[in-house]
């Protein structure tokens, strides 16, 4: 009897959704922390609002190497996913191994967007020879917390509210001196024990001397190379002056800051979260996040892009339904990205970064504009997050910044290694 | 017939899933390929550049001194653990015992959080027994003198419950009567340790140090967890360089060229070790 009930419900429901099958979009994504429970909420969002037409079946998968190897193995023999997060510096590589479905401008059109929604260093970072590969969802830099308690009292506060007199090298480091000699444990934390993350802020500085990284066969370009040795050797002194812990990772720089012992910290935007968490619960100074200030000649600052992209399933392409509903998500999710900058990202897409709620969002609103003046990876298969290149930072970097190989030598090292690259 | 019926299963998945990918493996090291797909045939190219790459010796050097921090004395000190465990009565027994073996029950994950945070530069309780002898913290994971002896520890405390209890078990399988015979003869415990007790043991000191050599030539995973963003080059071990060069310079091919070589030094290895053990047991 009971069999029978079952049955006919079935049916029942059966009947009720056949007339417009749902579809499902299989997502993954690399999102771990803060900003992936906030990911979670815009896909349960969406779901709800897309009841009983299309599904998201969100994994989230471990971040880095074991994500991109997964991605590029299942996508050669068509186990990929319907779409997924994608950093834009690690597609060229992606598109070097067919890993991604090229994005069409007919797909732009229906999503109702186009390359004047974006930065054009963000819009530039999704294209491989000139197609289109990904749809930025937001840019992620690096910027500078600070505990504005302990810069008011050593008078680094301007009269606008904002940090002051830190723009120039020599002013900079007289500022942490300032803070140092005030009798503060550190002026500054930064990533010290981490070569590969240190080389967000190395890069900034070697993009403020107006050098860049460039690709393969031709490294460091012009006198790159020098002023590369010279934005290392930025971070080496604060270590040897006391300014900064040597050797310290990640999570410790963190705690330095939000426990006060560094009135200063350069990290990603991702680190907002957990500010604004620790300031509602009562437990943080007042504080804030500001572009990096400009130690050489020109403002500058690292960042990377968090885009969605297409699989390129081998012998399994996306039926037109699904590939409408992938395009569906892509438009929600850029529609709905103001949600998204509550975890510090730029929102890529304009119109949201536009509007006046964006605007009110604080430190996000001060920090965003440093779009305009960003850096992206160097476009090569061997450049982006959790990259050789990184992993050559990582070994260069790390001697260096701790004094345990001279600046120059470090960077003429790393530059062997990236040659030594097939 | 009945027999090779019987076999049949486990020859068919053992071919299936370890000598048909070892043959795939040889095969992939003459080619160039990437992480996926096929690549091209490129003869003895691969292995003229293992020979001249610098970074592989290193591998190899890092890769011995691991083995020798490792495989001797955590054998040493679990035979020494056991032999004390096995004096305790009952309960006490079992809690000791216990103790010293759930770390071995632990993942990798959980062992590398724990030390990574005692051993913390700023906040690592570990520093409070470094900072007297050394003067100033030390981050044990960026100072190249102090990495592999730091993972040498860590594996010994990570691995060493499971050859206790190969030593408790080969201690308990020396008959008491032995013991009652020699004591009735004068023997001193000194000399029934090592006149009795350590010769019976012989052959699970062996199979330890066996098991131990194998699992320490690949290690992995304590050295990329501890290493990574770091001086990898400087720590690098053979299984690590195997996974840098196909799951993150995609270079497939050369990868398995380091893996051939691997292999056939693990092979090489083991064999020796286990034929000079059984050589001087037979004394």
């Amino acid at each position: 009897m009971r069999f029978t009930l079952k049955a006919a419900v079935l049916a029942a429901v059966m009947a009720a959704t056949g007339a417009h099958a749902k579809e499902t979009v299989v997502w993954w994504d690399f999102l771990g922390g803060g900003d992936g429970v906030r990911m979670k909420k815009l896909i349960e969002d969406f779901n709800s609002e897309h009841k009983d037409a299309i599904e998201i079946q969100a994994t989230t998968l471990a971040w880095g190497t074991p994500f991109y190897s997964k991605v590029q193995t299942s996508a050669a023999v068509g186990e990929g996913p319907d779409m997924m997060t994608y950093h834009a510096s690690r597609i060229p590589l992606a598109v070097s191994e067919s890993t991604l479905s090229e994005i069409s401008a007919d797909d732009m059109k229906t999503m109702g967007l186009s390359g004047d929604s974006f930065a054009s260093a963000t819009w530039d970072a999704v294209h491989v020879d000139g197609k289109q590969y990904a749809v930025p969802f937001d840019t992620h830099p690096i910027v500078l917390y600070y505990n504005k308690d302990l810069l008011d009292k050593a008078g680094l506060i301007g009269a606008d509210g904002l940090p002051a007199g830190l723009d120039g090298l020599d002013n900079f480091n007289a500022a942490l001196k300032k803070l140092k000699d005030g009798g503060n444990q550190w002026a500054i934390a930064q990533v010290t024990a981490d070569g590969g993350f240190a080389f967000r802020t190395i890069y900034s500085l070697l993009c403020q001397q107006g050098g860049t990284i460039g690709t393969d066969g031709a490294w460091m370009p012009g006198d790159s190379q020098d002023k590369l040795a010279k934005a290392v050797s930025v971070l080496a002194d604060w270590v040897k002056n006391g300014y900064n812990p040597g050797k310290t990772d990640y999570p410790t720089t963190v705690a330095l800051f939000t426990s006060g012992k560094a009135p200063f910290m350069i990290n990603g935007v991702w680190e907002v979260p957990t500010m604004v968490d620790l300031a509602k619960q009562n437990k943080l100074f007042n504080w804030g996040a500001i572009e990096l200030p400009v130690l050489f000649d020109k403002p500058c600052t690292y960042e990377d892009s968090h885009t969605f992209a297409i699989p390129n399933n081998a012998g399994k392409p996306a039926t037109a339904e699904k590939h409408a509903a992938v395009l569906e998500v892509i438009k929600w999710m850029e529609a709905h990205a103001l949600f998204w900058a509550t975890a510090g990202h730029i929102p890529a897409n304009k119109a949201v970064t536009d509007s006046a709620d964006y605007k009110a969002m604080q430190p996000q609103a001060t920090y965003a504009k440093l779009t305009a003046n960003a850096v992206f990876d160097p476009k090569s298969i061997h450049a982006g997050v959790a990259s050789p290149l990184f992993d050559a930072a990582g070994n260069a970097f790390t001697a260096a910044i701790n004094g345990e190989t001279d600046p120059v030598t470090a960077v003429a090292d790393m530059k062997a290694e990236l040659d030594a690259l097939q | 017939m009945v027999a090779y019926i019987l076999v049949a299963p486990f020859i068919l998945i053992y071919g299936w899933m370890f000598i048909y990918p070892t043959i795939q493996m040889v095969q992939m090291s003459f080619t160039d390929a990437h992480l996926i797909g096929a690549g091209k045939w490129v003869g003895f190219k691969n292995y003229t550049r293992m020979f001249k790459d610098p970074t592989f010796y290193k591998a190899v050097v890092n890769t011995s001194y691991f083995v020798a921090l490792t495989v001797v004395p955590g054998t040493i000190v679990a035979l020494a653990i056991a032999l004390m465990v096995r004096r305790l009565k009952g309960w006490v027994q079992s809690v000791v015992l216990a103790a010293f073996f759930l770390p071995y029950v632990l993942p990798i994950s959980v062992v590398y959080l724990i030390w990574n945070w005692l051993t913390n530069t700023q906040f690592g309780m570990l520093q409070g027994l470094i900072i007297p002898i050394v003067g100033e913290p030390v981050n044990i994971w960026r100072t190249i003198p102090w990495f592999m002896p730091g993972v040498a520890v860590i594996t010994i405390w990570w691995t060493n419950g499971f050859s206790i209890l190969l030593f408790l078990a080969g201690l308990r399988n020396i008959p008491q009567e032995i013991y009652e015979a020699a004591s009735l003869d004068g023997a001193t415990r000194r000399q029934m340790l090592t006149r009795i007790t350590l010769p019976l043991l012989w052959p699970i000191t062996v199979l330890c140090l066996t098991i131990q050599l194998i699992l320490q030539m690949k290690i992995f995973d304590q050295v990329y967890l501890f290493a990574v963003g770091g001086r990898t080059q400087s720590t690098m071990v053979m299984v690590q360089y195997i996974y840098e060069q196909a799951f993150q310079k995609n270079a497939g091919g050369y990868a398995a060229t380091l893996a051939v070589a691997l292999f056939v030094v693990v092979v090489v290895f083991s064999v020796l070790q286990f034929q000079i053990l059984r050589i001087r047991g037979q004394r």
